[in-house]
């Protein structure tokens, strides 16, 4: 079995059945695994903002730290492996918040709104998720059966 | 021993921070800082020396030849560079010394520490904030060296902080005071007092949570620390401990006009900051 690391604004795509593919420290960022029972791919993208209108350049060099270039490229990755559009389970985890009541501190809340957006627009399900709240997740998949699990702090493991 | 007075022993008993880094800080404070003078305080360190050396010729920097000179580096190197290897160097041995409580989580408080004090320097930039930059990332990265203490006298009470924390109501240091009659920013201050360092940043580590609480002339720096500590964890370079159980201070976004695509923007600025930093200090930044 190896670990495969997915770094923070980072994005990685496997479909060798030993690999976990995992990402730490999910705050107000999210992780969004995708799934392909049949084929038995799987990939994993940690975003952490929502747009990249705010810097054209960084969009081309750094599209896995934005939900409207990374979501893409991530569906595109596991399609070219093989993975269909019609099979893949989705599951989406973190878009946590301080504790702050004027909601000031919103970046999770907007990373997650964009998803549903885009998701909505081009008809995609969501299998499982586990969004917000003030924990911090670590969040595990495993290529072989495509099992995710989720580490979150004051709470344990819990499979998603 | 009441366990206040058990702790205030344990900070009595903490490792002075460095001199020579402390000195070296000082003379990096002076803009037209001369470059003999500061060779002649680092160079009785061999550590530190080594170090300099070491970063200076490593692959990030991609260097035609070894430098091998400390003269050299400090002259390639330059004030900032110097600044973050000699406290980052100083503070690393701090936090990642090995202990109990709070310590199984060493790495996740050091790379806040880290996420902190470049949170810090990213704000500062961004709104061109009239503050010394040394001060702003001792502050910065100091804030929570409390914690490095505290966690070895909270084994027996940290199962009811965390629950106290897990209920929602409460954030983490409430939770400590509630239980302890203390929270980790106190300790920290008390620790920032005995390396004697200027009352700015004492104030700001023991306030980081309060910032309101600061004496006038230290409001600005703490609230920097504050805004720094919350953007860091909201993002996720908190600590597994605590979570993202932090009071947000909404009032500081606003005072510096910090909306949301602001906001978008710095955490980008940040996190292109933080890879260069982790890869300068050594750290795994995932």
């Amino acid at each position: 079995m190896s670990l495969v690391t997915v770094g923070i604004a980072d994005l990685k795509v496997s479909k060798d059945p030993e690999d976990t593919l995992v990402t730490y420290s999910l705050g107000s960022c999210i992780g969004l695994a995708v799934y392909d029972p049949v084929v038995k791919v799987g990939g994993l993208l940690h975003y952490m903002l929502p747009d990249s209108s705010i810097n054209k350049e960084k969009a081309t060099t750094h599209p896995a730290m934005f939900a409207n270039k990374g979501i893409p490229l991530l569906f595109k990755q596991c399609y070219s492996m093989g993975a269909d559009k019609k099979r893949l389970i989705i599951k989406v985890a973190g878009a946590s918040q301080i504790m702050d009541n004027a909601g000031a501190f919103n970046i999770g809340k907007r990373n997650y709104a964009i998803l549903r957006k885009m998701f909505w627009k081009n008809n995609v399900q969501i299998a499982g998720e586990d969004i917000g709240g003030n924990s911090n997740r670590t969040m595990y998949m495993e290529i072989g059966d495509g099992k995710i699990n989720l580490k979150i702090s004051k709470k344990g493991i819990i499979q998603l | 021993m009441s366990l206040m007075e058990e702790i205030i022993v344990a900070v009595d008993d903490m490792p002075p921070f460095p001199q020579v880094v402390q000195r070296a800080m000082q003379a990096l404070a002076d803009p037209e800082y001369e470059v003999v003078g500061l060779v002649d305080i680092l160079k009785v360190d061999q550590a530190i020396t080594a170090n300099i050396l070491k970063l200076c010729n490593s692959a990030y920097f991609g260097l035609p030849r070894k430098v091998s000179s400390l003269k050299e580096a400090v002259v390639y190197l330059g004030a900032n560079q110097l600044r973050q290897l000699l406290l980052s160097g100083a503070a690393s041995k701090i936090f990642e010394k090995p202990n109990v409580g709070y310590a199984v989580f060493a790495d996740e408080l050091w790379r806040h520490a880290l996420a902190t004090a470049v949170m810090a320097q990213v704000l500062r930039k961004f709104r061109r904030l009239k503050i010394d930059e040394n001060t702003l990332f001792t502050a910065a990265l100091l804030h929570d060296v409390g914690k490095v203490v505290l966690s070895n006298f909270v084994a027996d009470k940290y199962l009811t902080i965390e629950k106290m924390v897990e209920s929602g109501e409460n954030s983490f240091q409430e939770a400590e005071r509630e239980v302890l009659g203390f929270d980790h920013a106190d300790i920290g201050g008390k620790i920032a007092e005995k390396w004697e360092f200027p009352e700015s940043i004492i104030t700001a580590i023991a306030f980081h949570h309060e910032p309101a609480r600061a004496a006038k002339e230290f409001r600005i720096l703490t609230e920097l620390v504050a805004l720094s500590n919350n953007l860091a964890v909201m993002v996720g370079y908190g600590t597994g401990v605590d979570g993202l159980a932090c009071r947000g201070h909404g009032l500081l976004l606003e005072k510096l006009k910090i909306a949301d695509r602001d906001m978008e923007e710095l955490v980008l600025l940040f996190q292109l900051e933080m890879a260069k930093t982790c890869e300068v200090a050594g750290v795994n930044e995932d």
